[in-house]
């Protein structure tokens, strides 16, 4: 009975927690965590410079990312189109302009809404992915196995696994802002009865340049590179069993997300 | 040689292996085996979402529950939305300013469409993703952990049903707390919003400040938009974590599929209203 009753006690959290030591104790995880990101990274981009990187993982993570995204990857960019068009429709009906919908879409989708939705669909499936399978590993003791072999888990799993996914998220990024366009010319035939020739020439017509679809693609690379970090420094950071796991891709899925946003914001201020 | 042989072979190899698990399915077997899945699913999602209201009209009335599930879905959310929506604010009204510059020598009408486009599609649209991926993957990984622990088969032994016991009250609780986080994420975009507009475009937040194009019907479609997604993410998520199969593996697996999907509902929900509130309710 006694050794009972500690173990009950010592499972809830001391209630005396004042409000300044939360906002301490989150703000110390949040540094924690942004730091353990950068020397992943620095660990990474060591591999990466000298090429100690895995190339049959890296092929087999870029299908296993990349190829398996794809039909996500033409569902969302395809409705993003769309959605676009019925946003920037009181634009059209307003001024009567037909020739500014290709515009009005077409620049939202490009810089914006084809990166970051994009970003957001590969985060749930690829990023929570990759937290998961990683912290399997870890919670299987499966890359304490890979150090006592002598395999560099950094090399062999880590490394791979950005590449993998910062290209995944480029790649797919140009798919989905051509998906989207494509979306957003039908869906605006069949809404507001504007021919997607005439999409096309407002698209085209010189409003547009090409630095609103490299800014788009910065984005992405910007994204990815953030994700792919966030994913295995939580990854790497699974402790006990099953839901474990699961508080592990939770946390990852919203860390990225927030990290997305606020990236978001100081790359579109220093590119405009 | 030999060494470099082998290291290099299995590269391709275990790429193709994967990519034809069955050798000889055509494409047809593979779409139709995908089309098959996909209807298991829909009617997995509706077959949990008719259970849920039936257990809401039936169930056995669990205020406790709800209200801690409105704590941890409404509450714990709060500052996740606050960071997002805030950044979110800024960017579109950087892109807007910068947009309307190339056409617009002047930014009077930036406030009263950014607004409008908050209200009638964005503010709901943009805090439900965010909802999908933290509220979609707590859901999923909790029930999930209870599936592989055996949890809920503990409960149907005791004679609870699981949609009653678990996922009725993250149900109610979304739907009451999305409502609340729309109109709070709102409130903070608008109040990013017109700092950007002050600062970047010179926009006095008073013209930036226009409800002119704000009308009723933007109003209705931004309320619907909240109660369907509010609707759709638990019963999403909570799907994927009761199908949850194999042990912490599985648990990832359907986090990352709870994500996913509630994701892709709040998108694809989020053109049915629009398209409906277009057609109905004009621009």
């Amino acid at each position: 009975m006694p050794p009972k009753k500690p173990s009950s006690a010592a499972s809830p959290p001391p209630p005396d927690v004042g409000l300044l030591e939360e906002i301490g104790g989150g703000f110390l995880g949040a540094a924690a965590t942004v730091g353990g990101m950068g020397l992943l990274g620095y660990q990474i981009l060591r591999r990466l410079v000298t090429f100690r990187i895995d190339r049959a993982e890296t092929l087999r993570n870029l299908y296993r990312m990349g190829v398996k995204s794809i039909p996500i990857v033409i569902v969302t960019a395809l409705f993003t189109g769309a959605i676009m068009v019925i946003q920037a429709a009181p634009l059209v009906v307003r001024l009567g302009a037909q020739g500014l919908l290709g515009w009005g879409a077409g620049f939202g989708i490009l810089r914006e809404i084809a990166p970051l939705l994009t970003a957001l669909m590969i985060n749930g499936r690829v990023g929570a992915n990759n937290t998961a399978e990683l912290g399997t590993m870890v919670v299987t003791e499966q890359i304490d196995a890979l150090r006592v072999l002598a395999i560099d888990p950094i090399a062999f799993l880590i490394a791979p696994r950005f590449v993998a996914i910062v290209t995944t998220l480029f790649l797919s990024t140009i798919f989905a802002d051509t998906l989207a366009l494509l979306g957003a010319a039908y869906g605006g035939l069949g809404l507001l009865g504007v021919e997607p020739k005439t999409f096309y020439n407002g698209l085209t017509s010189g409003l547009l340049g090409l630095s609103d679809v490299t800014s788009g693609l910065v984005k992405s690379i910007v994204f990815g590179v953030v994700m792919a970090l966030s994913s295995c420094q939580y990854g790497l950071g699974v402790k006990g069993g099953a839901p474990g796991v699961g508080r592990a891709v939770n946390a990852t899925v919203v860390a990225s997300a927030a990290g997305i946003f606020i990236l978001d914001y100081f790359v579109s201020f220093t590119l405009d | 040689m030999s060494a470099a042989n082998t290291h290099d072979e299995p590269a391709p190899e275990s790429g193709i292996d994967q990519a034809a698990e069955a050798p000889d399915a055509s494409l047809a077997a593979v779409v139709g085996a995908q089309a098959i899945e996909l209807v298991g699913m829909g009617l997995g999602i509706a077959s949990v979402f008719v259970r849920t209201l039936y257990s809401c009209v039936r169930g056995r009335p669990d205020f406790g529950a709800v209200v801690r599930q409105m704590f941890e879905i409404g509450n714990r959310s709060v500052v996740f939305l606050t960071v997002v929506m805030g950044f979110i604010g800024m960017i579109l009204v950087l892109q807007g300013g910068l947009q309307v510059k190339r056409i617009l020598p002047e930014f009077s009408m930036v406030g009263a469409s950014y607004l409008e486009l908050l209200v009638r599609d964005l503010a709901a649209t943009i805090s439900a993703l965010m909802l999908a991926t933290r509220v979609g993957a707590g859901i999923a990984a909790e029930i999930g952990s209870m599936v592989v622990t055996e949890q809920v088969d503990a409960l149907r032994m005791c004679a609870a049903d699981p949609i009653d016991y678990l996922i009725k009250p993250r149900f109610l609780a979304s739907l009451v707390m999305t409502i609340c986080l729309v109109i709070w994420a709102a409130g903070v975009a608008m109040l990013t919003g017109m700092l950007t507009a002050y600062i970047m475009f010179d926009v006095n937040p008073r013209t930036f400040f226009n409800l002119n194009l704000v009308d009723t019907g933007d109003l209705v479609v931004g309320l619907a938009k909240c109660l369907a997604y509010g609707a759709a993410i638990p019963v999403v998520a909570g799907h994927s974590g009761l199908t949850t199969h194999g042990g912490s593996e599985g648990v990832g697996w359907a986090t990352t599929r709870a994500v996913v999907n509630a994701s892709l509902a709040v998108i694809v929900l989020d053109l049915i209203l629009s398209a409906l509130g277009y057609m109905l309710l004009g621009p």
